[in-house]
């Protein structure tokens, strides 16, 4: 007899998910703002995975593949840009690239 | 009906010409001239071929017996039957059953006035090329000049109103270019928008009378037109309603009482353009356009009725206002005003054919007078001071020689042409009751009255031609002859104007008008001795003119000594200017201030600035929120989703 | 309540609050390898294998050496703490727990704990192989050509403007500030 407690997995991303959109608005470091943004999508991807156990099927499972890879993508070019915000601004502090151009 | 290809290229030569000109222009001045003139004399070529086409259509059998006519007196015309060439160009709009077509028609009227436009047009352009010679601008004139040509085109070939009417404010438009032409003059510049706000009051009431017509009878084609008048049962007062709206539009455009005041000030234009717009083609069109709705005027004896009050009034108003300019061309403007009363007179009596009669030759010898004053304003260095000239005949013979055949054949003397047409007019006014019973009652008032206007005529312009050209030189310039492209159209002019009379004899006018337009009774030919008696008005007239300003001088002096008040409002143009400033422009100007100052300034003015504070105040505000910073859009969105969540699971 | 489930949400939320707490970037990123790692766990305890497997590789092997790489190269400082960040803080916490207080009752209102007779699906690279090459080839594909547009952009994006291609400067900018300065003295 197995019991499901996808609820309680997708509380806990809630949380996580909380905890990382905190830590994006109060971080003024790009870096750690671009690191709680991965913990946003953890958050996200343990849900996926919970509730695809639940509803019996692997289409979470694959939401959760393309979440990562999405997340390859967009670390990639992320990294990208706060190294070009570096260059230019000699910072890596979000706050200081507040005019929307560089 | 036929079509014709030849029909639809009369007025395209100007429109090609008014483009052509102003580009060549760019290049050589003096080269788009000749080519306005050269368009101009290819569309008078092309309405001879036309005319020709017509004269084929119309049939020798129609023709001859018409001719025969001539010969048996009381031969009624109204017997022909209706013919003309079509060039339907295109369907120019439909809104349900009502539809309009971009219809060129070519009757016997349409062939007449045709003929004078382009014949008279494409004279006035080579006499333009001397006249114009020394005008930096004037390849803008040409290029207006044909412009105006092509709408006069349009308006005189315009199968429907609404055609008619595009004609009618293109010349309008042209008109308003022209007079304005050397628009660094500001009281030129006004005199042009003058015009063109006088003739604004005319077209409102040419639209009511167009909506009215498509309204009760859904269509504005003139055929339909006359078809659905002939047997309409449309109340007397919608009729009536409908011609006044017409006449006000014509009193408009062909300086009627009341809005005769833009003709006098429009002579600020170039001399060309006084004698073409402002004398032979564009202030009769009120008269064309009254013969081509004769249909509609025929119906409404009441309207009829005001039509000749108002044209009398006109004509003997302008013609005394006229005896006592001292401007070559306010006389002739004010003769101008005059003698389109003289046709309305004929017209408001049924008489259209010899409202038209009276509109050609009156082309002939007013643009012939005109241009003559031009050459006599050109030889003296821009001077329209009659008091400024004197003895001009023996330095410029050919300006005096063909100003004084104008001036003969305008004061009506048998056998000049001004003398047929002009006793038409008296005749067919004279025998006004006999159709008409409204008119029957002031017939004898009138006649005297337009018989005392045509004494005055002769008058005023033996008067000019006197002051001009007899006696000896007052100014202080040095006239001498104009050149030979203005000599040629004034001595053909003067050839017309001397025997445009014959149109009604060798040629039957009035049988070949009657194939549009209903001419009534053909009157036999009358003697001349009795042809002598009846042109007294215009022996009288001249020869009290030369009597005053050549032999007894003093005589005017003493008159206007002795009448000074009537002097002072002759020659303030009895105030009329001045009234309509007070009654008029002023409380319109008084409303347009308050207007201005009161709803405009607070109101309008307030809203949109409130409107703008507003925004302004609330942006000042809500820009504290735009800080750049990308946490702070984070957190606001983050507000706002937690926000709808809740709002969500709240409902 | 399964003793697992208990330690390993300890232990991603304390790592969580870690990454967001610590003042010095390094450590933030330590604390995010500990995340990720839990999260792999995670996914294992929900029997889905290999998206255990990847999320190490892909996360913990790739990702974060890449960030642990660039905190290196920048030498990010460590954050001041001031008011203002103590204040939005607060702020953005207790914004946080009216979501976490709203959407978690719901939570556990539309997925009871119930007892379930089948067996749970298995998240083995053979089942999920099969689904990803069949039904979701188009996507798989086009998640391809995301990757690589996602590296040239970065190509572009972090290469330097001119330059001497020999010795990559990071602050290139700064560089042509000094020599504009030195001209104008």
């Amino acid at each position: 007899m197995n019991y499901d407690y996808s609820a309680y997995y997708v509380l806990l991303s809630l949380v996580l998910f909380t905890i990382g959109t905190v830590g994006f608005i109060v971080r003024k470091n790009a870096i750690v703002a671009f690191m709680c943004l991965e913990l946003m999508l953890n958050a996200a991807n343990i849900a996926f995975v919970a509730l695809s156990r639940r509803v019996g099927n692997l289409d979470g499972e694959i939401a959760v593949f393309f979440v990562m890879a999405v997340a390859a993508a967009e670390a990639a070019v992320g990294l990208a840009i706060v190294i070009a915000l570096f260059r230019n601004l000699e910072t890596t502090e979000s706050s200081d690239a507040m005019e929307l151009r560089l | 009906m036929e079509n014709s290809l030849t029909l639809a290229c009369i007025p395209l030569f100007p429109l090609v010409g008014a483009l052509l000109t102003y580009g060549v222009g760019k290049s050589s001045k003096d080269l788009a001239g000749w080519v306005a003139t050269g368009a101009s004399l290819l569309s008078f070529i092309f309405t001879l071929l036309t005319f020709q086409q017509l004269r084929a259509l119309v049939g020798a059998h129609s023709y001859e017996v018409a001719a025969a006519g001539a010969h048996g007196a009381h031969h009624g015309g109204e017997a022909q039957v209706y013919r003309a060439l079509e060039a339907p160009l295109f369907e120019w709009f439909r809104i349900g059953d009502f539809g309009v077509d971009f219809l060129f028609r070519f009757d016997s009227l349409t062939a007449v006035m045709c003929l004078v436009v382009t014949g008279i047009g494409t004279l006035i352009h080579l006499y333009s090329i001397g006249y114009m010679a020394e005008d930096e601008s004037r390849p803008r004139f040409f290029s207006y000049l044909n412009l105006f040509l092509f709408s006069m085109l349009l308006l005189v070939l315009g199968g429907n109103l609404l055609v008619l009417f595009v004609g009618w404010e293109g010349v309008g438009l042209c008109s308003y270019l022209l007079i304005g032409f050397w628009h660094k003059n500001i009281a030129f510049a006004g005199a042009g928008r003058k015009a063109f706000v006088v003739n604004r009051i005319g077209d409102a009431a040419f639209l009511i009378a167009l909506f009215l017509l498509i309204q009760h009878f859904g269509t504005l084609d003139f055929v339909a037109l006359k078809a659905a008048f002939e047997n309409t049962l449309a109340s007397e007062a919608l009729l009536t309603a409908i011609a006044l709206c017409f006449f006000i539009g014509a009193t408009g455009k062909s300086a009627q009482i009341p809005l005769f005041v833009w003709l006098p000030d429009a002579m600020a234009g170039p001399t060309p353009v006084s004698a073409l717009i402002h004398a032979a083609t564009m202030v009769t069109a009120g008269v064309y356009l009254t013969a081509r709705m004769h249909f509609l005027f025929d119906l409404t004896p009441y309207a009829l009725l005001i039509v000749v009050c108002i044209a009398v009034l006109t004509a003997i108003v302008a013609a005394s206002i006229a005896l006592v300019q001292n401007d070559i061309k306010k006389v002739l403007a004010y003769s101008t005003v005059s003698q389109l009363g003289f046709m309305f007179v004929a017209a408001g009596c049924g008489a259209y054919w010899v409202a038209v009669f009276h509109l050609v030759t009156h082309a002939f010898f007013k643009a012939c007078l005109f241009l003559g004053s031009g050459s006599v304003i050109h030889a003296c260095h821009h001077e329209q001071d009659m008091r400024e000239m004197g003895g001009l005949l023996k330095v410029m013979p050919w300006t005096g020689l063909t100003y004084g055949i104008s001036t003969l054949a305008i004061a009506g003397i048998f056998p000049l042409s001004g003398y047929f047409s002009k006793h038409h007019i008296v005749e067919a006014l004279s025998h006004s009751g006999e159709t008409n019973p409204y008119l029957g009652t002031y017939e004898a008032a009138f006649t005297a009255v337009i018989t005392a206007a045509a004494i005055m005529t002769a008058f005023y312009v033996t008067r000019s031609f006197a002051m001009t050209f007899l006696g000896s030189y007052r100014g202080h310039a040095h006239p001498h002859e104009s050149p030979v492209t203005m000599v040629i159209p004034l001595v053909v002019l003067a050839l017309l104007a001397l025997g445009g009379g014959v149109l009604n004899g060798m040629v039957p006018f009035q049988l070949w008008l009657g194939h549009t337009i209903p001419v009534g009774h053909v009157h036999s030919s009358e003697s001349i001795g009795a042809a002598l008696l009846h042109s007294w008005p215009g022996f009288v007239g001249v020869a009290f003119g030369l009597l005053f300003y050549t032999v007894l001088p003093q005589v005017p002096k003493a008159l206007a000594t002795t009448l000074p008040w009537m002097l002072g409002a002759l020659r303030g143009k009895l105030y009329i200017d001045e009234l309509y400033g007070a009654v008029i422009v002023r409380p319109l100007e008084g409303m347009a201030r308050m207007l201005w100052k009161g709803v405009d300034q607070r109101v309008v003015d307030g809203c949109v600035n409130g409107t703008a504070a507003i925004v302004d105040v609330s942006g000042e505000v809500v820009r504290n929120t735009a800080t750049g910073q990308l946490r702070h859009y984070a957190l606001l969105m983050f507000a706002g989703t937690v926000f709808l969540i809740a709002f969500y699971f709240a409902m | 309540m399964p003793l697992v489930f208990v330690i390993l949400s300890a232990l991603l939320i304390a790592s969580a609050v870690g990454v967001i707490l610590f003042r010095n970037p390094i450590h933030s990123a330590l604390c995010l390898v500990v995340n990720l790692v839990g999260v792999a766990c995670v996914f294992a305890a929900l029997e889905a294998h290999f998206l255990a497997v990847v999320q190490v590789i892909v996360y913990a092997g790739a990702i974060m050496v890449l960030v642990v790489f660039v905190l290196m190269l920048l030498n990010s400082k460590t954050e001041e703490r001031t008011l203002s960040g103590v204040i939005q803080l607060v702020l953005s916490g207790i914004i946080g727990g009216c979501l976490v207080s709203v959407v978690g009752p719901f939570i556990i209102e539309q997925w009871p704990i119930v007892a379930r007779e089948e067996p749970p699906i298995s998240g083995s690279v053979e089942a999920l192989g099969k689904v990803l090459y069949t039904d979701y080839i188009f996507p798989f594909e086009t998640a391809g050509f995301l990757v690589m547009a996602a590296l040239v952009a970065a190509a572009m994006l972090a290469k330097t403007k001119g330059g001497d291609p020999n010795h990559p400067r990071i602050s290139e900018g700064k560089n042509d500030g000094t020599i504009q300065a030195g001209g104008e003295q």
